[in-house]
């Protein structure tokens, strides 16, 4: 306490120190007085007593010192001024400066954006109670990779039994549904949960409550912020009034905290309502008392004083008990824990690799835009050389030097650091405008969080350090003699292998390095566009609803669609409509398990096929060919169905055969094939061809209808952006009161799909081109601190009778061996750790030749530039002005 | 030389906090003529310690100084004790009481080992 209050007086003192100073020099003063007095009184002389009383003083000047650094704080003084004097020196060298903070800033910016992304998918808690206490449970079949969800007594008894938790909820993840009133009707996305859910996840509420326990059949909602502020304006009062989801009345409890949209924080879903309601809004809703059908995730809440381990180890009793209770359908099963809102376990791994290669590269970005700031710096204390050693020649420590020098290399990479943050402002919000494939709504937004700011503010300090440690060390250590005379003091004589040296090749390497993956990446991006998706995406708009929502039957469903599709088709400009559930390249899609029906019994071979609906049409309206038999005609409702397959389906459940005529069941239907299409890229670009069913859409309405809504496609003859309008008029015409969502050109819905090519390159091109920048203007800066170093050298040559061409080839000799070790170095890297990589390329070999036999001789070709400039001033020193000067 | 100026101001602050607890107000000068006084001339101050000592101490909220008039009339600078002056006078005079109570028994027992 004293102590901090003696700091805070000192720290004052370093602000009023005039005053103090005046009125210490007034007590002194009357000391010496006081003193010269008691001297006259015992006899001595006026001068002789005052001399004595300064004597005893110890020295005024020096009393004044000791006081003064008791007064303030020394060390704090000198900090201070040693920042003044750097921000000076910094101002003073301006060109250096701004080139240094700009090498950190993006070196910097590069990392804060990894990291965002890093803070987001994988740092930052959900919103959520205290988050550290809530888990997510899974269930794993014995043997088996994969976590499941939970079927709806499991999940009562797990609730009833588990004793380590102070409560258990489950959700169903994603309803769609349509909002009606104010405004247009729209689509949203929400959640079915027990009526404990808010309570067991703590959630802050905005306004209101969540469901109180009990009842789970009460039409109650919660809605999601952005939804009240899109659709409500914010209204405060709207607790207690209804509202209209998918047709039905549901009276507004609460609104939940803006920063919740779902547990694991990906899914962006905007409405709650209570479990009952998923019969009522979701079709072919999951059987509730069945033990088998796993559809619900759920999260706990561990009691006070109660660890993970011995909750985990109470669910494995419970998982052993319940085995022993229910051995057809719980057997082998065991519960296992992640903490609620981390990564779902199946997307985890992917999602790490990836983040992890980025960071090493962005890592690598900042040690070589360091690698040139430490250059500079080094350039920057050789010029200054005569200063550090007057300054040691009158006194000033070798450690007061190398804390000067570090204190400018700190304040170099914090405005570094500063200027990394904004670039990395920008840069996050271009990201997350990003949209990434998939049939239902996912945040993946990043933005700047306090952890970003820590670890740039961290990575900035420590970045500092680094880079100025060793200018700084060999800065403040000048041979005395050589710096007074004004020679260059930091080239000890002898030494060839200089650190700068060092530097340079180690900065060409990683940039071997980084351009390589630039390249793969790069070359990914230009496979993956030539990749045969299997259907044409030009001249079509797709455009979907979901009349079920609204409250349709399959019949008017049907009906509602054909109309629409003949409305359409009668547009002017429009080539032909028809519909389909979703469109290829959705990112996930309906699929079943596939029998041949007849033929050998046991241990048929099962195809897992997408399935998709179709209207007659199709294939020529999506351009996919038809290799055999027929596509859809009018197709009598009962009986067997129809279907058509894919060429995929065919090698892999009739080995080739003609399946014409044949029939295979799934999904408890069974159909006969009519005709065989073409393959179609149905889920990602990337995947390879997936077996594929279609179905006729008359006929699979009523008994198993679309989650996703349908989609109508239009294929028009000119521009399909611009028949947008006139298509939405033909969905109001009929239904005025449709939401309609997903409307987009194929061409675009088709650029979405590629996503991660796209994302990678995008990501490994922008940090490519920023290392190679780096790494050239470092060695430009490297070769031309090594010309003005041999000025007089090179003059001497000259004057000898050197000709330009020879000084030039001289230093491009030395520039390009420089290079040369950098790429034999980092190419061997480069090709071993591309494997790293191979899960993220689209149709290349990691070892891609093209990449690896362009990088280096283009990189070569740029650093040849990059020495030339200070070759040709090398080449055109004037002899007699060289050997004049200095 | 840090460390021993710290121990020596240690003991000079016990001293300046006990002679104005017996004497009261006084000013720089009189304060250390007054301490090589108590010390029977053993102590010889260089005055110019005193004065960081001082501003230390008040730093800490021990003393507190005003400007006032000497016995001869002259303006001086005056400290006196605070009430946690007195407080810590009497903490760090038991402390300074141990210790020497247990300096005395090592220096009289030493030759016995």
């Amino acid at each position: 306490m004293r102590q901090l209050r003696a700091l805070a007086l000192r720290v004052r003192g370093l602000f009023r120190s005039r005053r103090v100073e005046e009125d210490f020099v007034a007590e002194l003063e009357s000391h010496i007085e006081l003193h010269t007095e008691a001297g006259i009184r015992n006899g001595l002389d006026p001068v002789e007593a005052r001399r004595q009383a300064l004597i005893r003083l110890g020295g005024a000047e020096q009393t004044r010192q000791a006081h003064r650094e008791r007064r303030g704080l020394p060390w704090l003084e000198s900090l201070l001024r040693d920042m003044t004097y750097g921000v000076r020196t910094l101002a003073k060298h301006r060109g250096a400066t701004a080139v240094a903070v700009l090498s950190i800033g993006l070196g910097i910016g590069a990392n804060a954006t990894i990291f965002s992304m890093v803070s987001r998918f994988v740092l930052r808690p959900a919103p959520m109670g205290d988050p550290s206490n809530l888990l997510s449970i899974y269930i794993r079949p014995q043997g088996e990779e994969y976590f499941n969800s939970f079927p709806l007594p499991l999940y009562n008894d797990l609730r009833d039994q588990a004793k380590s938790f102070s409560g258990v909820a489950a959700f169903y993840e994603l309803i769609p549904a349509s909002i009606s009133g104010n405004g247009e009707p729209e689509r949203v996305w929400g959640q079915a949960v027990t009526t404990n859910f808010f309570d067991v996840a703590q959630l802050p509420m905005e306004l209101g409550r969540g469901f109180l326990s009990g009842d789970d059949d009460l039409p109650e909602v919660v809605l999601g912020a952005g939804l009240w502020q899109r659709r409500f304006n914010g209204d405060r009062g709207i607790v207690g009034k209804p509202v209209t989801i998918s047709g039905q009345t549901y009276t507004v409890v609460g609104v939940v905290t803006p920063a919740f949209h779902s547990v694991d924080q990906i899914i962006y879903t905007e409405f709650w309502v209570p479990l009952g309601s998923v019969a009522k809004l979701v079709p072919n809703a999951p059987p509730k008392g069945s033990r088998e059908y796993h559809w619900l995730p759920v999260v706990a809440r561990l009691k006070p004083g109660v660890t993970r381990a011995q909750a985990g180890a109470e669910l494995d009793t419970l998982a052993s008990r319940f085995a022993l209770s229910y051995p057809a359908t719980d057997k082998g099963n065991s519960f296992v824990y992640r903490q609620a809102g981390s990564l779902p376990p199946k997307e985890k791994g992917a999602v790490l690799m990836f983040l992890t290669a980025l960071s090493v590269v962005v890592l690598l970005v900042l040690s070589i835009a360091g690698a040139n700031v430490a250059n500079l710096l080094f350039a920057q204390a050789a010029g200054r050389q005569r200063d550090m050693a007057v300054r040691l020649a009158l006194g000033a420590t070798r450690g007061r030097l190398r804390r000067q020098l570090l204190i400018e290399s700190l304040l170099l990479s914090l405005a570094g650091g500063a200027l990394g943050v904004s670039l990395s402002l920008w840069a996050t919000r271009a990201l997350s405008t990003l949209h990434v494939p998939a049939p239902i709504p996912l945040d993946v937004s990043i933005a700047l969080d306090w952890r970003v700011l820590v670890y740039s503010f961290a990575l900035s300090v420590v970045s500092g350090i680094l880079l100025g440690a060793a200018p700084a060390w060999a800065a403040a250590r000048p041979l005395l003699a050589s710096a007074l005379k004004g020679d260059d003091a930091l080239s000890r004589p002898g030494r060839r292998i200089t650190l700068r040296n060092v530097l340079v090749v180690a900065q060409i390497a990683m940039s071997v390095l980084i351009l390589c993956l630039t390249g793969l990446f790069l070359r990914s991006l230009q496979t993956a566009a030539t990749i045969d998706i299997g259907f044409r995406p030009q001249n079509l708009l797709i455009m979907s609803v979901d009349p079920r929502v609204h409250g349709y039957s399959a019949e008017r469903t049907v009906q509602f669609l054909t109309q629409l599709q003949r409305r359409v088709a009668a547009l002017p400009g429009v080539r032909s409509a028809v519909t389909t559930d979703v469109p290829p390249l959705n990112g996930g899609n309906r699929s079943d398990g596939f029998t041949l029906v007849g033929g050998p019994s046991k241990d048929k071979p099962i195809t897992y096929a997408e399935l998709y609906m179709i209207t007659p049409g199709y294939f020529e309206t999506m351009g996919i060919p038809l290799f055999a038999g027929r596509g859809f005609g009018r197709e009598a409702s009962g009986g067997i169905q129809s279907a058509l397959v894919n060429r995929a389906f065919v090698e892999h459940a009739f080995g080739g055969a003609n399946p014409i005529g044949q029939q295979v069941s799934g999904g408890g239907v069974t159909y006969q094939i009519i005709g065989v299409a073409g393959n179609v890229k149905s889920r990602t670009l990337g995947e390879d061809q997936r077996p594929v069913l279609y179905r006729s859409l008359q006929q699979s309405v009523a008994a198993d209808p679309s989650l996703m809504g349908y989609t109508i496609v239009v294929q028009t003859m000119g521009n399909p952006a611009l028949l947008t309008e006139a298509v939405r008029r033909q969905i109001y015409a009929l239904d005025p009161a449709m939401a309609i969502f997903n409307i987009e050109t194929m061409e675009d819905h088709v650029r979405t799909a590629f996503f991660l090519p796209r994302l990678a390159a995008m990501l490994f091109g922008t940090f490519g081109f920023i290392g190679l920048v780096l790494a050239s203007v470092g060695l430009y800066g490297v070769m031309s601190y090594a010309v003005s170093r041999r000025t007089r050298e090179i003059g001497i040559r000259m004057a000898m009778g050197a000709k330009p061409g020879t000084v030039e080839r001289l230093v491009l000799r030395q520039g390009m061996v420089l290079v040369l070790i950098a790429l034999a170095l980092g190419w061997p890297v480069a090709w071993m750790l591309s494997k790293v990589a191979a899960s993220f390329l689209y149709g290349i070999q990691p070892h891609d030749l093209l990449t690896f036999a362009i990088v280096p001789p283009f990189l070569a070709g740029v650093a040849l530039i990059a020495c030339y400039i200070p070759a040709r001033r090398a080449a055109s020193i004037d002899p007699m002005q060289a050997l004049r000067t200095e | 030389m840090g460390e021993k100026a710290d121990v020596w101001q240690g003991t000079l602050a016990l001293m300046v906090l006990r002679t104005l607890e017996t004497i009261g107000p006084q000013h720089g000068y009189g304060l250390a003529r007054r301490i090589e006084q108590t010390s029977g001339d053993l102590l010889q101050l260089n005055y110019g310690t005193l004065y960081p000592a001082l501003l230390k101490l008040e730093q800490e909220g021990y003393i507190r100084s005003r400007w006032g008039i000497s016995d001869n009339n002259r303006r001086a600078k005056f400290y006196e004790l605070t009430k946690a002056g007195h407080r810590q006078l009497k903490k760090a005079a038991a402390e300074w009481e141990q210790t020497t109570e247990i300096l005395a028994r090592f220096l009289t027992s030493a030759d016995g080992s």
